[in-house]
């Protein structure tokens, strides 16, 4: 399991898969959880604590459909089990299944919402009206844009992990460094991410602007998953969805363990009841080894740059790595459409790092599009111990774009 | 003579060298301007603005869209300054550009300066086709090259802290522009930080370096202040500083490093930002455990290939006696040079195979804040 200090909580660890689709479908479905007797707090999840500028406290802008008690502009993170006087539970609950049944019908028809982008000057993102969602924007920038000439699948994943840290911190709910509510400080938690789902529909390009939504949900008993929705702010088109699963662990023991009562009542209230933004992709992943293993890629080494404040990985580099051993023949006419990657180890600096790749037999897995391929990855230490075992489907480049190929070469004249 | 290998083919797409101007930039379609007229701006007697516009007119973009400016241009916090001779531009600091000491890394540093590079660029109007070049060069086939890039940073911004950087460039001897950066942090308005890079034209066909005529340099040094503004106006500056080359045998290096398909830009050459990552591969780990860095200046000699392996070298620089910046003998103290916790060091990349030099370098450390 990887530590990761950076990404911190927001996905729901789903232990048993089917469990939480089941639970999520019926809009009641807030009966079922165990927090509601502490007083759900969905409502007051609006209240976050301003975003902070260099330190200093902006006022916040006002966001739609704020139902908090408090003024708009409120003092940092405060727990939320004291807050709410028993008379608003009634309301409280209301409320929420009102939320949660408008989650559910935007689910279905995700619309951008522009009159908020303006608001949002410096990309801090905010907490949008129903209260559990995050939502910020992030213009492409050049040196994010890759050999593809898109943005690369490293940029993308930044930008979730951004708006993940953002969310926790908007939502109270960041402790000391990246990794930890407040309580789970205090108890030597840390939230590390097991397992992380991609789709990319569309990679955007320099200039474009891409809004992300992100939100939480619970995963089994002791779990979270989060899930990212990625769109084209100007036109509302899904560019990608993704999703992970995150577990507890003790940074001393670095044993998993189960989410404490405390725990519990600082990040339940941010859970949404909402289907899973993408299907589980519940293959198997294999685990490949030198005799399976058709291109592999050795003595790969940690710069400074790859290592996040404690000195570990960053998540995002483990990608880069896994598709530095991927075929160049595939790298350079497909485009990445999928992935799915298990976090078994986390490295670090001295680490050195090999990258097995094997492209599927395609009659063996799901059926695939003419042109696609899937290929299966492993990031191992030298002596063997898994880092990440990953799978990937690669479509052909441009397969949607031939409008834009036609303006391009045009465009070239 | 700076010599830069590339390859060759003729298709344009894969023609497109790294541009140096401001960055590097792919032969995108851009949904907003149409990046290529090949009609020549020349317009030296218009003020900056109007040169703008009518530049803008002349690449053809929609003339309602470049009042509102696209969804990214409002979003971008970036604007030529009222005079329209530099352009300044704000960024926030995200978690993932901070390193292992919870500041921004240089390489992020060195990213957004590429980015404001990029955007002044085409806020006056030049082509965003990757090689951010004015029309007349493009019709005379002329290309931004790197010589040298220095900076300097005073204070890291961490994480969320946002930074306003102001860019501008000038024109530097016959065939050189300079491009100047200031970075502010915008809470306190303190400076942060400078920067200076040395740019020459090359021709892209014969990849020689070329002089121009001064009518081709006035059609985008319209854009560029008069009066010399500089970055660094203090005399014997370090951005000025001969850099020697580190001869074996060195004292620490790291060898076989190999650009990663990450380390690519539009244009499949090896990012700029990704030689100093390399140069700061082999600096020993007690200096940049207990030091951050100060000071880094670059020399550009040779261009790397996506298929090189490069060996990177460093050393410390050795002085004499106690006046360690003394390049041309003087005594001039500029910062920190009897404090012993400052370190300096030279640096050296170059290929494994045949040892030709690609960059060389220098660094100065110091202490980390408590």
């Amino acid at each position: 399991m990887v530590a990761t200090a950076v990404t911190s909580a927001f996905f729901p660890v789903t232990s048993s898969p089917d469990s939480s689709d089941s639970k999520n479908k019926k809009l009641g479905s807030i009966k079922s959880k165990p927090s509601v007797s502490s007083g759900s707090l969905q409502v007051k999840a609006n209240a976050q604590a301003p975003p902070k500028i260099n330190g200093t406290v902006a006022v916040t802008t006002s966001v739609e459909g704020s139902k908090n008690d408090d003024g708009a502009s409120s003092p940092p993170p405060r727990t939320f089990i004291n807050q709410l006087p028993d008379w608003s539970m009634l309301l409280a609950a209301i409320t929420t299944i009102f939320l949660a049944a408008e989650k559910q019908w935007m689910m279905l028809d995700w619309k951008p919402r522009r009159p908020d982008m303006v608001i949002d000057p410096f990309g801090i993102g905010k907490i949008v009206q129903d209260g559990l969602v995050f939502s910020q924007n992030f213009s492409i920038r050049s040196y994010e844009i890759g050999a593809d000439q898109t943005a690369s699948i490293e940029t993308l994943m930044n930008h979730l992990q951004e708006t993940a840290i953002n969310h926790c911190r908007s939502a109270g709910l960041l402790g000391e460094g990246f990794g930890a509510t407040p309580e789970m400080c205090k108890k030597n938690l840390i939230w590390v991410v097991t397992r992380m789902q991609v789709v990319v529909d569309r990679y955007p390009t320099w200039g474009d602007v891409v809004q992300v939504d992100t939100w939480v949900s619970a995963s089994g008993k002791n779990g979270m998953r989060r899930d990212w929705l990625v769109s084209n702010s100007e036109t509302g088109e899904i560019l990608t969805r993704a999703t992970s699963v995150w577990v507890m662990m003790n940074k001393l023991t670095r044993r998993l363990s189960k989410i404490p009562e405390e725990v519990r009542g600082e990040i339940e209230p941010f859970f949404m009841n909402s289907d899973p933004v993408l299907a589980e992709d519940s293959q198997k992943l294999v685990k490949l080894d030198d005799s399976t293993a058709e291109h592999v890629c050795k003595g790969l080494t940690p710069k400074w740059s790859d290592l996040d404040v404690n000195q570990h990985v960053n998540n995002v580099k483990y990608i880069g790595w896994i598709l530095e051993s991927a075929p160049l023949p595939i790298l350079e006419s497909h485009e990445l459409s999928a992935m799915t990657l298990e976090y078994r180890r986390e490295c670090g600096r001295d680490s050195v790092l090999q990258s097995l790749t094997t492209v599927s037999d395609s009659n063996t897995e799901n059926a695939v599009n003419v042109g696609e391929f899937n290929c299966q990855h492993l990031l191992r230490l030298e002596d063997g111990a898994e880092i990440v075992r990953g799978r990937t489907r690669w479509r052909p480049k441009h397969a949607e774009s031939s409008a834009n190929m036609d303006q391009i070469s045009a465009e070239r004249a | 003579m700076l010599k830069f290998s590339y390859c060759n083919a003729t298709d344009l797409n894969q023609a497109l060298v790294q541009c140096r101007f401001a960055g590097s930039f792919g032969p995108l379609s851009s949904r907003r301007r149409s990046p290529r007229a090949a009609v020549s701006c020349s317009r030296s007697n218009l003020t900056p603005i109007q040169a703008v516009l009518s530049c803008q007119q002349q690449v053809g973009s929609d003339p309602v869209e470049s009042e509102l400016g696209s969804l990214a241009d409002r979003l971008r916090l970036g604007g030529l300054t009222e005079d329209g001779l530099s352009y300044k531009e704000k960024f926030i600091i995200r978690c993932y550009e901070v390193g292992i000491n919870k500041t921004a890394t240089i390489e992020t540093i060195a990213n957004l300066l590429q980015e404001v590079g990029g955007n002044h660029a085409q806020s006056v109007g030049f082509s965003r086709d990757g090689f951010a070049t004015s029309p007349t060069m493009r019709k005379l086939h002329l290309i931004w090259v790197t010589a040298r890039m220095h900076i300097e940073v005073y204070k890291y911004p961490a994480w969320s802290d946002v930074i306003e950087i102001e860019t501008w460039c000038q024109n530097e001897g016959r065939i050189g522009t300079r491009r100047d950066w200031i970075l502010k942090d915008v809470a306190t308005g303190e400076v942060i930080g400078r920067a200076t890079s040395k740019w020459v034209m090359m021709n892209e066909d014969t990849r020689r370096l070329q002089k121009v005529s001064d009518d081709v340099k006035e059609e985008y040094l319209v854009f560029c202040p008069r009066e010399p503004r500089l970055a660094f106006p203090e005399e014997n500056n370090k951005s000025l500083k001969k850099i020697s080359k580190l001869e074996d045998p060195v004292q620490y290096s790291r060898l076989g490093l190999m650009p990663r398909r990450a380390d690519l830009d539009m244009n499949q050459h090896v990012n700029n930002v990704t030689y100093i990552g390399w140069v700061l591969e082999s600096m020993p780990e007690e200096i940049i455990d207990t030091h951050e860095l100060q000071t880094i200046t670059l020399d550009y000699r040779r261009e790397c290939q996506r298929d090189d392996v490069v060996d990177s070298l460093t050393g410390p620089e050795l002085v004499e006696g106690s006046k360690i910046h003394g390049t041309n003998g003087s005594a001039t103290a500029i910062t920190r040079e009897d404090d012993l916790d400052c370190h300096q060091f030279l640096h050296l990349l170059r290929l494994s195979s045949d040892g030709q030099e690609i960059n060389r370098g220098r660094t100065e450390w110091r202490k980390k804040p408590t």
